[in-house]
């Protein structure tokens, strides 16, 4: 690498007034141990302090910094300028959601589908507190564990070409939240969640495109748990049909 | 439990991937492939095997279910390619196409060797 080697990144920009946006070029300094989100805060630092985007950890745990890197859903904190290098790099707000500036995107509604499957635990008799915790065996714990570990990112959701179709579809992550619930031997909330997750435009939305599954930085694979979910419905479905099934 | 109406439709399309996962590659190449270049007794033979009952139910089951299957995975990706709004029409076209392969495949069935 020639010393004083630079790379170009072509960032899309776009203030809330404008209808829509453009993309501005930057020439950053080439470093083989920079990421993305690297040369974003260099260009906010040193070259155009307007830049908006969102990051904090810097280590992939927090989901805030996800964008469009060369038209790919991605963590801009987990990935390598050397991955492109010398070719430039484009960088996009997250695909399908409104822009609230720059790269930063509008949550609003992510956050109300979100809250629409109550993913806390939901007890139908709530023990007194004297009568000690919820126990779970490791099995248990096992059952769910995988869908907790989602960072809410959204990647998943901009790698999802439903999304982008049908605006009010629940999507890949609040699904995954849900049979994270669902799935833990504490909660007995299935019953309520249904009412959001069993529409069509909850799991009866998803095509099986599996995109989101191939995304995912933190492996939720939200495609499986839609597919289980579906699983779990019918059975129920069925079994309600029985003369002996529970209604 | 809430439920939506695309659950039958999709446990249809399940079982459908299932079956002709399991059975079509192998029935095709026994039919289409095996067969044909074995001359008259061959003929015969697969004649007198879906005679059998048992073995015409369940080539019944497989046909219909795996109609439904390309019925229901024909129609989503129509929708995907932008025919969402469409997806009234698409299910009768779809599942009106699926439901005329099985009748034709119950008649076939029924019929066979007695004409
Ligand atoms: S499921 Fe994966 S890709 Fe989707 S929001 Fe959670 S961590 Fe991100
Ligand atoms: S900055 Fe936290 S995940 Fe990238």
């Amino acid at each position: 690498m020639a010393r004083g080697a630079t790379i170009k990144l072509d960032v899309f920009r776009c203030r809330p007034e404008d209808e829509r946006g453009t993309f501005r070029s930057y020439d950053v300094p080439y470093r083989e141990h920079w990421v993305v989100l690297d040369a974003l805060n260099w260009i906010k630092d040193y070259m155009d302090g307007t830049l908006s985007y969102r990051w904090s950890c810097r280590m992939g745990v927090c989901g805030s910094c996800g964008m469009m890197i060369n038209g790919q859903p991605a963590l801009s904190c987990a990935v390598f300028l050397k991955s492109y290098y010398p070719n430039s790099i484009r960088v996009e707000p997250l695909s399908y959601f409104p822009v609230d500036r720059d790269l930063m995107i509008d949550l609003e509604g992510f956050l109300a589908k979100l809250k629409s499957i109550k993913p806390w635990i939901i007890h139908e008799d709530e023990k007194p507190l004297e009568a000690g915790e919820y126990l779970q065996t490791p099995g248990e714990l096992a059952a769910f564990k995988q869908y907790s570990m989602c960072i809410n990112c959204m990647l998943c959701y901009a790698a999802c070409p439903v999304v982008g179709a049908e605006e009010d579809f629940l999507g890949p992550a609040v699904i995954a939240l849900a049979q994270r619930y669902n799935l833990d031997s504490r909660d007995q909330g299935a019953e309520e969640r249904s009412v959001a997750i069993d529409a069509d435009e909850g799991i009866w939305g998803c095509t099986f495109v599996g995109e989101c599954t191939e995304v995912c930085p933190k492996q939720v694979d939200p495609a499986g748990a839609i597919q289980r979910a579906k699983v779990a419905s019918a059975k129920n479905w069925y079994s309600k049909l029985l003369p002996w099934g529970e209604r | 439990m809430h439920h939506s109406k695309e659950v039958f439709w999709w446990s249809l399309f399940s079982a459908g991937g299932v079956m002709a996962a399991l059975f079509m590659p192998a029935l095709m190449v026994a039919t289409g492939v095996i067969l044909p270049n074995r001359g008259p007794a061959a003929h015969a033979q697969i004649h007198e095997t879906v005679s059998f009952w048992p073995v015409r139910i369940l080539l019944f089951v497989i046909l219909f279910l795996s109609f439904f299957h390309c019925g229901h995975r024909v129609k989503h990706i129509l929708m995907d390619l932008g025919l969402r709004r469409a997806s009234g029409a698409l299910a009768v076209l779809c599942y009106g196409g699926a439901s005329v392969g099985t009748l034709a495949a119950a008649y076939v069935l029924a019929t066979l060797g007695s004409g």
